[in-house]
């Protein structure tokens, strides 16, 4: 394998890395703030793709494409933690049987959109970018547009949660709910804001996850929803630095992989890491092994 | 009967039988011990696969349109043995690596990576098992007896009625002794039973291992009655199915999983069966998959305990005598 | 049993200086001081939860300080804890008939061998946790969820379940904390009874009066260390405990 399919590689890498990341993120966040392991996010991710799609039909541009995903996919998760898994706490639900909530509404979701769309794949029509050379590697716009767009959000997000007063609030919410709200912190409201922003984080990582690709149908978000849950696991779930640098690890090794060994086995390798790091240590990378087990849904 | 309807309710039969063994799997190692597995159904599988390549003959043969390893042509009941054993062993693995150091939350999520993992391989390495295309061809076992097909059937479902028959003794055995007491104390409080001295991890590893022999050999059942198996199969979702049987049933409770067997995956996928195909093709799957989320969601809650709640257990009387000093 | 030289700190603080003292077998001792003054974590070295940075314990000659807390309580030394810590799922009985330890069937041979193999010591030990019930007068809750129960009650099921383990030392962190007046005054009386039938224990509590009226030993700490034993009338002439006292 020659060096310049090794850098192209690398090229590949850092484009899954950021659609990875800005999926991951938003994973991540709502693990963080609520300690819901939301497994209907991929299925979510397909539903603003699809919004993305109606968008592009009737003439939209890119950037209209990415607001419709991103809008839809901040209003559809505030909804599904505000009509179905904050009922479910409330509820008395247990930690784990909320995850079995969230296969379910994931599931309901992605029939909903097979139902709606029908099984044949599809793609979005956007006139083709161009080719750009960069430091030996070869891109096209999107791509370089994906980068961009994922470099700029996770700024953003770092800059909300580490300067801003309702960054703070969020992560005090995600230490200790219970100290947070004695302390003054509306949750309730603070949570609803995580979930629309990782909403929105979802919403772009769906449009431009097919954006990407091909070609997409039902199934390509929960497809992709192992990979997301990979990297978070591999940051160590609820740390947003932690799967940011995660999504690029695995984004990484993922292409190169595909690039030395074999294409089909990219995923396996990308699982078989998260395996093995685990188990050096079983928080992830930044992961702090923390012991809260309340929901502040 | 008409010979139709006795075929039907035959199959069905059998279909019942792997199910609630698939149930009673899960709900050892989910209800009893409280360990998430989504990773189940990849210890079906391996079951189902090991039954399939052990019962074939060799790849080479059939005109050789399906590779495949080992290929032995072993008689009954060896293959399902075999099954039950190669599920157990996954099972170890898995657990070893998921089940000793990882937060409980992890764990769940890193069994449903593993379950894509297994999913990925077994497509890609296509000499193991035939990859995408799985087995087929798969010969019933016993299958040389003088009987009709139908007579054949009947005969499958005493034996898998036989088959269940004795994995409940050994279930039964586990779930009404000390060391099932053990795993539901460990379900409910594992700090306090571990500073009891119950060694947690063990009593985990030990049920799942036990539950994914369970599993294993359901899956052998099934694989020898179809002759089929393919990754589509088993893919995560179908432990999601299992997993809502035996919460509309009732978790941790041997006979609410057995109704939630019979309720969910027979009586619900049977039922849509009789639903005229409208719309686009694909498009009542999709309803019925929705309907089996919506279900789930209803029963988590109104009966989070299930139909047919854990039931209180009660101990015998037994005949009082008056000692002086027991206790201290 | 006797500590020596216990240290203990976490993050740079010192919780514990220096705990000397020594439990005489068949006596209830209690260990008393102000909030702060290293109570819990000296329960919690003796327990076995918490490794101390210096120090020994001693229990019947036995060097224990490494001994993790399941191994404790198989050698008789059990501790009761301060939030519930019951099995919710679990009947109060089955919640006794778990406590007990080396039970041969939660071995993996029960699987093979079934019912046969633990049915004699089950037996045992129902009989055993059915005498506890009666003396508690917990008997007709024997089928009740233990996570129904009041939480005076579950104070009670857990010094039951302590009881189960046949320790030769018991440590109470703090058993009254947050029980009702009479439900406290009857656990009392039982603490009063199984220290009349000789069983050793090593009592944190706030309250002086049951201080006073239950133990014959009384051990105060202050900021992390000890600083006096003796009987309680003997203490309240200590300037030491008087100052630690009116300034902690």
């Amino acid at each position: 394998m020659t060096g310049s399919v090794f850098v192209q590689s690398i090229g590949f890498g850092l484009v899954t890395a950021s659609i990875l990341a800005l999926a991951s993120v938003g994973f991540t966040l709502q693990f963080g703030v609520s300690n819901i392991l939301n497994l209907a996010y991929g299925d979510v991710m397909t539903a603003c793709a699809f919004a993305g799609y109606a968008v592009n039909q009737v003439g939209g541009s890119i950037a209209e494409s990415l607001a419709a995903g991103a809008g839809f996919g901040a209003v559809a998760s505030v909804l599904l933690n505000r009509l179905v898994y904050r009922p479910f706490v409330r509820h008395g639900t247990k930690l784990f049987g909320m995850v079995v909530v969230s296969l379910a509404v994931g599931i309901i979701i992605q029939n909903i959109v097979l139902a709606a769309y029908g099984a044949t794949f599809f793609s979005y029509s956007f006139p083709p970018g161009r080719q750009v050379h960069i430091l030996g590697m070869i891109f096209d716009t999107f791509q370089l547009m994906i980068i961009g767009l994922a470099v700029a959000a996770m700024a953003l997000v770092q800059l909300l949660l580490t300067r801003t007063r309702l960054g703070k609030a969020m992560r005090a919410t995600a230490a200790n709910p219970s100290l947070a709200r004695a302390s003054g912190v509306s949750t309730e409201r603070i949570v609803d804001l995580a979930w629309l922003i990782s909403g929105a984080l979802c919403g772009l990582a769906g449009v431009v996850l097919v954006l990407n690709t091909s070609a997409f149908q039902s199934a390509t978000g929960s497809g992709f929803l192992v990979v997301i849950v990979a990297a978070a696991v591999l940051g160590g779930v609820g740390q947003p630095a932690g799967a940011m640098l995660a999504s690029l690890v695995l984004g990484v090794i993922t292409e190169v992989a595909a690039g030395f060994i074999s294409p089909s086995f990219k995923e396996v390798i990308a699982f078989g890491v998260l395996v093995v790091v685990l188990l050096f240590r079983p928080a992830g990378l930044f992961g702090q092994g923390s012991t809260v087990r309340e929901v502040a849904a | 009967m008409s010979s139709a309807t006795s075929y039907y309710a035959s199959t069905l039969l059998v279909y019942l039988g792997v199910d609630i063994m698939a149930c009673w799997s899960l709900n050892l190692q989910y209800g009893v011990a409280g360990i998430y597995n989504f990773a189940w159904v990849i210890f079906q599988a391996a079951g189902a696969y090991t039954a399939g390549v052990l019962t074939l003959g060799p790849a080479s043969g059939n005109g050789g349109f399906q590779q495949y390893i080992l290929g032995l042509r072993l008689p009954y009941p060896l293959p399902v043995l075999a099954a039950g054993v190669v599920a157990g062993v996954l099972a170890l693995l898995v657990g070893l690596v998921t089940l000793r150091r990882l937060r409980t939350d992890y764990q769940a999520m890193v069994m449903l990576v593993i379950s894509v993992i297994a999913v990925l391989v077994v497509e890609n390495v296509i000499r193991l098992f035939n990859g995408p295309a799985g087995l087929s061809l798969i010969p019933q076992p016993l299958g040389s007896l003088p009987l009709t097909t139908l007579g054949y059937q009947w005969f499958y479902v005493v034996l898998t009625a036989a088959t269940c028959t004795v994995i409940y003794v050994f279930v039964h055995r586990v779930t009404s002794s000390p060391l099932g007491r053990a795993l539901r104390a460990t379900r409910d409080n594992e700090d306090a039973a571990a500073a009891l001295g119950k060694d947690v991890v063990r009593l985990r590893l030990f049920i799942f291992v036990f539950g994914g022999v369970i599993a294993g050999i359901s899956g052998a059942v099934l694989v020898q009655f179809i002759g089929a198996w393919s990754p589509g199969s088993w893919a995560y979702v179908e432990t999601l199915v299992v997993l809502t049987a035996i919460i509309v049933g009732g978790t941790g409770n041997n006979a609410g999983v057995m109704f939630g067997a019979l309720l969910v995956p027979v009586a619900f996928n049977e039922a849509t069966r009789f639903i005229p195909q409208f719309g686009r093709p694909g498009l009542v799957d999709a309803l019925q998959w929705i309907i089996i989320g919506l279900l789930a969601l209803i029963f988590l809650w109104f009966w989070p305990q299930g139909i047919i709640a854990e039931r209180r257990r009660r101990f015998p009387e037994r005949p009082r005598v008056v000692r002086s000093g027991e206790g201290t | 049993m006797s500590a020596e030289g216990l240290r203990r700190e976490f993050g740079g603080v010192w919780a514990v200086t220096d705990a000397t003292f020594t439990l005489r077998r068949g006596m209830i001792t209690s260990l008393i001081g102000p909030n702060g003054a290293g109570k819990s974590t000296v329960v919690g070295i003796i327990g076995g939860a918490i490794t101390p940075s210096a120090g020994r314990v001693i229990c019947d000659g036995t060097d224990i300080t490494r001994m993790p807390p399941h191994q404790r309580a198989r050698i008789g030394l059990v501790r009761t804890y301060q939030l519930s810590s019951e099995f919710g799922k679990l009947t109060v009985l089955e919640n006794l008939l778990v406590a007990a330890p080396g039970q041969r069937g939660e071995q993996i041979r029960t699987l093979i061998y079934g019912k046969r193999c633990w049915r004699r010591q089950e037996e045992g030990l129902l009989d055993r946790a059915r005498f506890l019930l009666d003396r508690f007068a917990m008997s007709h809750q024997e089928n009740e969820y233990a996570g129904n129960l009041s939480g005076g009650q579950k104070r009670l099921l857990e010094i039951m379940r302590a009881l189960m383990c046949r320790p030769k030392l018991l440590l109470l962190d703090e058993p009254m904390a947050g029980v009702n007046p009479t439900l406290a005054q009857t656990i009392e009386g039982y603490l009063a009874d199984l220290g009349r039938e000789g069983l050793t224990m090593l009592l944190v509590e706030h309250e002086l009066g049951l201080v006073e009226r239950l133990s014959e030993s009384v051990i105060v700490m202050a900021q992390g260390k000890v600083i006096a034993t003796g009987s309680m009338p003997e203490l309240r002439a200590h300037p030491e405990v008087l100052h630690a006292y009116l300034a902690g």
